[in-house]
């Protein structure tokens, strides 16, 4: 058997997996995102319509907002899960007492259920059953109440999202730190770099793998969330927290509108790649248009 | 230098700021296609037929896929 035989006989069940899970229902998605079907209208057929769900989508001014929405979410929720995902991971690299016990604790939110975590900050923040708008209220004399607030209701979806991920990024940056050399850090010692120096031309360039798989991941998970916020919030107050997940789920099951539901679907499955790549392309792949001296 | 060693082509230098192969330059001009058309139906296709944006797609991605 040749070389190259064996190599696709090993590559065979991750590529039949793939195209089973993901290539099979993408062409299915797209197949009815080009069809007219309401499973439970008049007229329960699918029906062909071309690129009509594609118009009414660029004049749907509700999933507009919600594409809009999401984005300012995933850009505010994924930069602080990077910021203080640094933070953290700095924190854990350095000897402390009961450090172990602080790592594991910390790490817990990520095994909770999202459905739990949502309704977990659904009782944090209930009016006069939750501590949150309590003690907001009894220390501060601010009014917390993310059903009638619409900028405090995204900011909570927010911050329940950096805390149920950042140890996620931590664990990310911890383990490229713990792997990073001494030698580059010794040289720009000697060089007399201050710490700033060092952080910004050492350790950032060493990190930023790390970091942009950590923003890739995250910011995926971002575009997609529907369950934490729809325990919190569902949506409200309003359309202000109705990221473009719950959006997609309210046409497709209580409308049970598939061929819009799948065009809404791609879209944003387009927004995210185009996202995540222009990322990649700005940071990683970028050449230098400059012409030579 | 060693007579075994395979003589590699330079990657040719397009106008994409970035450096691309094959692949990604059917990426890009795939990406573009979807752009210019979500596009043109939002803003032009009230004046203009949604079929010369494809045909203008299919030149931009031929350009891209070529001088990429």
């Amino acid at each position: 058997m040749r070389p190259q035989s064996v190599g696709w006989l090993f590559l065979a069940p991750t590529l039949l997996i793939l195209a089973v899970f993901g290539v099979l229902p993408f062409i299915y998605v797209l197949v009815v995102s080009f069809f007219d079907w309401n499973s439970f209208a008049a007229d329960p057929t699918m029906r062909f319509s071309g690129v009509q769900n594609y118009r009414d989508l660029v004049f749907d001014t509700g999933f507009l907002m919600s594409l809009w929405n999401t984005l300012k979410f995933g850009v505010f929720a994924v930069a602080s899960e990077i910021v203080l995902g640094y933070f953290l991971a700095q924190l854990f690299m350095r000897n402390f007492p009961l450090k172990g016990f602080f790592r594991t604790i910390h790490t817990l939110p990520l095994m909770i259920a999202p459905v739990a975590v949502g309704a977990t900050w659904r009782l944090m923040t209930v009016p006069g059953l939750g501590p949150i708008p309590y003690y907001l209220d009894r220390w501060f004399g601010y009014d917390y109440l993310i059903s009638r607030y619409a900028g405090q209701a995204f900011l909570t979806t927010v911050v329940m999202d950096v805390w149920h991920w950042t140890p996620l990024v931590t664990l990310t940056l911890l383990a490229a730190l713990s792997s990073m050399p001494k030698e580059p850090f010794e040289q720009a010692q000697i060089d007399g770099a201050n710490k700033l120096q060092t952080f910004w031309y050492v350790t950032l360039p060493l990190l930023k793998p790390a970091i942009l798989s950590a923003v890739f991941i995250r910011l995926m998970d971002a575009m997609r969330t529907v369950d934490e916020v729809w325990m919190l919030t569902g949506g409200g107050p309003a359309a202000a927290t109705r990221y473009v997940g719950l959006y997609i789920w309210r046409v497709v099951f209580p409308k049970t509108d598939y061929g819009y539901g799948s065009a809404m679907s791609l879209i944003t499955l387009y927004l995210t790649i185009v996202l995540c790549w222009l990322l990649y392309a700005g940071l990683v792949a970028r050449r230098d248009l400059r012409k030579p001296e | 230098m060693s007579d075994d060693v395979p003589l590699r082509r330079a990657a040719p230098h397009g106008f994409l700021p970035i450096h691309t192969n094959a692949f990604d330059r059917v990426f890009i001009s795939v990406v573009c296609f979807v752009a210019i058309h979500l596009f043109w139906m939002r803003f032009l296709e009230q004046d203009i037929s949604l079929y010369v944006a494809t045909v203008l797609s299919v030149i931009v991605g031929a350009i891209i896929i070529a001088r990429g």
